[in-house]
């Protein structure tokens, strides 16, 4: 019929599937490189930062599979982060003293964790099977109320759950921070979620995002998707559930409040809903922000009210002005980074004129600890505020784009046509 | 079996159907609290289509202000002389929560919600999550919360209890209780006796240590004869502070209904939850009538706040996570009896009161929580628009 393709030097399926290898290997060597570093050089709190990272940079990236690639609203991640954590503590309690003592060779803790994410991984894909079936008929606000309950729900059982210590949590055995592991399962749910978005299955979980009805139309399993999409989810974020656990070795209910699966959301929806590089780096920079706000010295109360004001004050300015200015972007930049100037200045001196009122300046200054949380909701409603679909919104970091973005942000040349 | 012998908290307690009368009253003066913050929810989802997650933290503000009113009345932790209460005292309180909730209210809807308004929904369902956060953790650095401060239960005028017999006590059992009181009064008395005796000697004699056996066995016997007389009988014990607690509670939504249905604002109201961009058109003034809304919601949530840290459940700590759960439950409650719809969310309200009191009357107190959230899935699997809910499919 046709002529046969014209023949290339190179096979195009020879030459993915090289391509693919050199990159689990790049991945394994990259997360056994910063294993390397972070036990090397840094202290072993720093290290367990460095773990943590990934944990919330594998969260994020999990759940934007779910909210961001398939646009079901969900918030209650944390509850299979939580049925990770618990499957290995049960597990572990139960079975690896029994292997420590019965074989004749102990049990690396390495192959342990490993094993105990294997069964973290069924146990969470199981949760997150039966929390996706009540997707298929609720959409949006619901949804979110569904997986929020679904989330305590999974809290409370864990708080009654007496073999685990109930609401006091337990110590469970080996404890183990697995740096290059926890990498190694970040880069593996970035690298799913980049193949699927390029894959046919992908292009169905886009799909629903945009149009359940057109999906349909096209031929598209709407429940399969749906439910897929919360499967692998929540696989991946038992599988950190487990680290995590093997981490901390202490744990507990109040790990895995409510306020965990907002942190991620806020993750994912800084990053930019859909954008798997977005989510990745806003899972790593938002985890780390709150960790530098602890060594900041206490902030004394004045100057907290005054920056407190002092915000309020410059967002609603920068609100005000981006929505009505219709100058060109580049003026529009400069002077809203004016505003931020001025704004600063502001806080400063509102600061210092506050702690000449008594009853401020008697206030006990503030740990920066405390603001942790409070940074997130900050966070979130400046983010709704001026860019909804967060940072990356729908695009994918790449040189490419900073060069686009740049381009239209600058000033531009002569030669250059206006968009 | 296993799952029994793997969450202790589980016991299959034997149910004692005489309680039960006092566990449903108990559960419908809890439900009245639900079903006033509920009304909060489901106004403001039934003009919006927003889930208001900071609802619950207007409730919290609400508390706060009545303890820094009764603060203000005298009733600090470290006052030496216990001042005298006033009936009026409490009228300040919740005229004070209710300003302050719906100012909150209206300053939230103002500056986070009405930006975000022509963006998709999510992105204020997004703004209510931060924003409840914001209020909850913002709030622990301005707000007295370490040792979690409480409202003095002596500021409460009404301190005693109503008792309702349903069922008289067992006649028979009064002859029993009688005569183990006399037993135990002797047995007292010649232990009394004894022990003026034996006084300078540290252990007493073998003659004392048999009577003072005797005497407490006295003593227990009396006291489960008593207790066997009072079992035999059903009768509902109240709070009057609780009872106060509904009545007002009914009072409001009778105000409420009377706004929602009867004023030309409450039509307006009314026309705006039909259609927003209709009733836009129509020549109301949109933005007032959602300023409207969250005041009513959030002043119901004010007065709530007062009673519940008042007169309901007195000497309650209060701190910045203070409208957490009621916030959850009486969401449900909006959903179990249809959200916004008014009347669904009263029922739904005294629903969820009675179904946790029942909860934790089977003896799964550790549960009640989760109880609201199982309810919920079901609710939305079952039933998504609810008891009381228009079904109307999702357009294109």
């Amino acid at each position: 019929m046709v002529a046969s393709p014209p023949v290339s030097k190179s096979n195009p399926v020879a030459k993915s599937l090289v391509s693919g290898i050199l990159s689990a290997v790049g991945c394994v060597a990259l997360a056994f490189l910063v294993q390397y570093i972070s036990g090397q050089f840094l202290s072993s709190y720093a290290n367990g930062l460095v773990f943590q990272a990934a944990t919330f940079v594998t969260l994020a990236v999990s759940l934007n599979i779910v909210n961001g690639i398939t646009g079901q609203f969900s918030i209650g991640h944390y509850a299979f982060f939580q049925i990770g954590a618990y499957t290995t503590g049960a597990l572990s309690l139960l079975f690896w003293k029994k292997f420590q003592g019965a074989a004749n060779v102990p049990m690396q803790e390495d192959i342990w964790i490993v094993l105990m994410m294997f069964f973290g991984i069924i146990t969470s894909a199981f949760a997150g099977w039966i929390v996706g079936l009540p997707s298929l008929r609720l959409r949006g606000d619901y949804l979110a109320i569904v997986t929020l309950g679904f989330g305590e729900i999974i809290r409370i059982s864990a708080e009654n759950f007496t073999f685990m210590g109930g609401a006091t949590g337990t110590k469970i055995a080996p404890e183990k921070t697995v740096v290059w592991l926890a990498w190694l399962l970040a880069f593996a749910a970035i690298g799913l979620s980049r193949n699927l978005l390029k894959s046919v299955h992908g292009l169905a979980f886009l799909s629903v995002r945009e149009d359940e009805i057109a999906a349909t139309a096209m031929g598209v399993n709407i429940t399969r998707t749906k439910v897929a999409a919360f499967v692998i989810g929540s696989a991946f974020a038992g599988a950190a559930g487990v680290l995590y656990a093997h981490q901390q070795t202490f744990i507990s209910p109040d790990l895995f409040k409510m306020d965990g699966s907002f942190i991620v959301l806020t993750m994912v929806i800084f990053g930019g809903t859909g954008s798997i590089t977005g989510s990745a780096l806003a899972g790593a920079s938002l985890f780390y922000l709150p960790e530098a706000l602890r060594e900041l010295p206490p902030v004394p109360f004045a100057s907290l009210v005054g920056i407190v004001l002092g915000l309020i004050a410059t967002i609603g300015a920068l609100k005000r002005y981006s929505d009505q200015s219709h100058a060109k972007t580049s003026v529009k930049a400069a002077t809203m980074i004016g505003i931020i100037v001025v704004g600063i200045v502001f806080m400063a001196i509102l600061g210092k004129l506050l702690s000449f009122v008594p009853s401020i300046s008697a206030h006990a200054p503030i740990q920066g600890s405390q603001l942790r949380l409070v940074v997130f909701a900050v966070t979130l409603i400046v983010l709704m505020l001026f860019r909804p679909q967060g940072v990356f919104a729908h695009h994918e970091f790449s040189w490419k784009w900073l060069r686009s973005v740049l381009a239209r942000v600058l000033p531009k040349q002569k030669e250059g046509l206006s968009s | 079996m296993v799952l029994h012998g793997l969450f202790l908290g589980l016991p299959l307690a034997a149910l004692d159907i005489r309680t039960l009368p006092q566990q449903i009253v108990n559960g419908l003066l809890n439900g009245s609290i639900y079903a006033l913050i509920a009304l909060g929810y489901t106004m403001v989802y039934g003009i919006l289509k927003l889930i208001n997650f900071a609802h619950g933290e207007v409730f919290m503000l609400g508390a706060y202000t009545s303890l820094f009113v009764s603060w203000a009345f005298g009733f600090t932790p470290n006052a030496t002389v216990e001042p005298q209460t006033q009936v009026w005292y409490l009228l300040v309180m919740i005229v004070a929560s209710m300003t302050v909730s719906g100012l909150a209210g209206v300053l939230i809807e103002r500056f986070a919600y009405r930006p975000l308004r022509n963006q998709p929904r999510i992105a204020s369902l997004i703004t209510a999550i931060g924003m409840s956060m914001l209020l909850q953790y913002g709030g622990q650095l301005f707000l007295p919360n370490s040792p979690p401060p409480n409202i003095d239960a002596m500021i409460n005028p009404y301190r005693g209890n109503v008792n309702i017999t349903l069922v008289k006590s067992n006649e028979n059992l009064v002859a029993a209780m009688k005569s183990a009181e006399q037993t135990k009064l002797t047995a007292d008395s010649a232990w009394d006796a004894q022990k003026k005796l034996e006084e300078n000697s540290f252990y007493p004699s073998a003659k004392g240590q048999a009577l003072q056996d005797a005497a407490q066995k006295a003593d227990r016997d009396y006291i489960e004869a008593q207790g066997k007389y009072n079992n035999s009988g059903v009768s509902i014990l109240m709070p009057v502070g609780r009872i106060i607690t509904t009545v007002v509670t009914f009072i409001l939504m009778g105000v409420l209904s009377y706004l929602i249905l009867f004023t030309k604002r409450g039509r307006a109201m009314r026309a705006v939850s039909h259609d927003f961009d209709s009733a836009a058109l129509m020549g109301i003034n949109v933005n007032s009538i959602v300023t409207f809304t969250f005041i009513l919601g959030s002043t119901l949530a004010g007065a709530a706040a007062m009673m519940d840290a008042t007169l309901y459940q007195p000497g309650l700590q209060i701190n910045t996570f203070f409208g957490l759960l009621p916030g959850v439950k009486a969401f449900v409650a909006a959903v179990i009896g249809g959200i916004g719809n008014v009347p669904g969310a009263v029922v739904g309200g005294l629903l969820m009161g009675v179904i946790e009191s029942l909860v934790g009357w089977a003896g799964y107190t550790s549960w009640q929580d989760a109880a609201a959230f199982v309810v919920l899935i079901v609710v939305l699997l079952v039933r998504p628009n609810g008891l009381f809910g228009s079904t109307a499919a999702e357009k294109v």
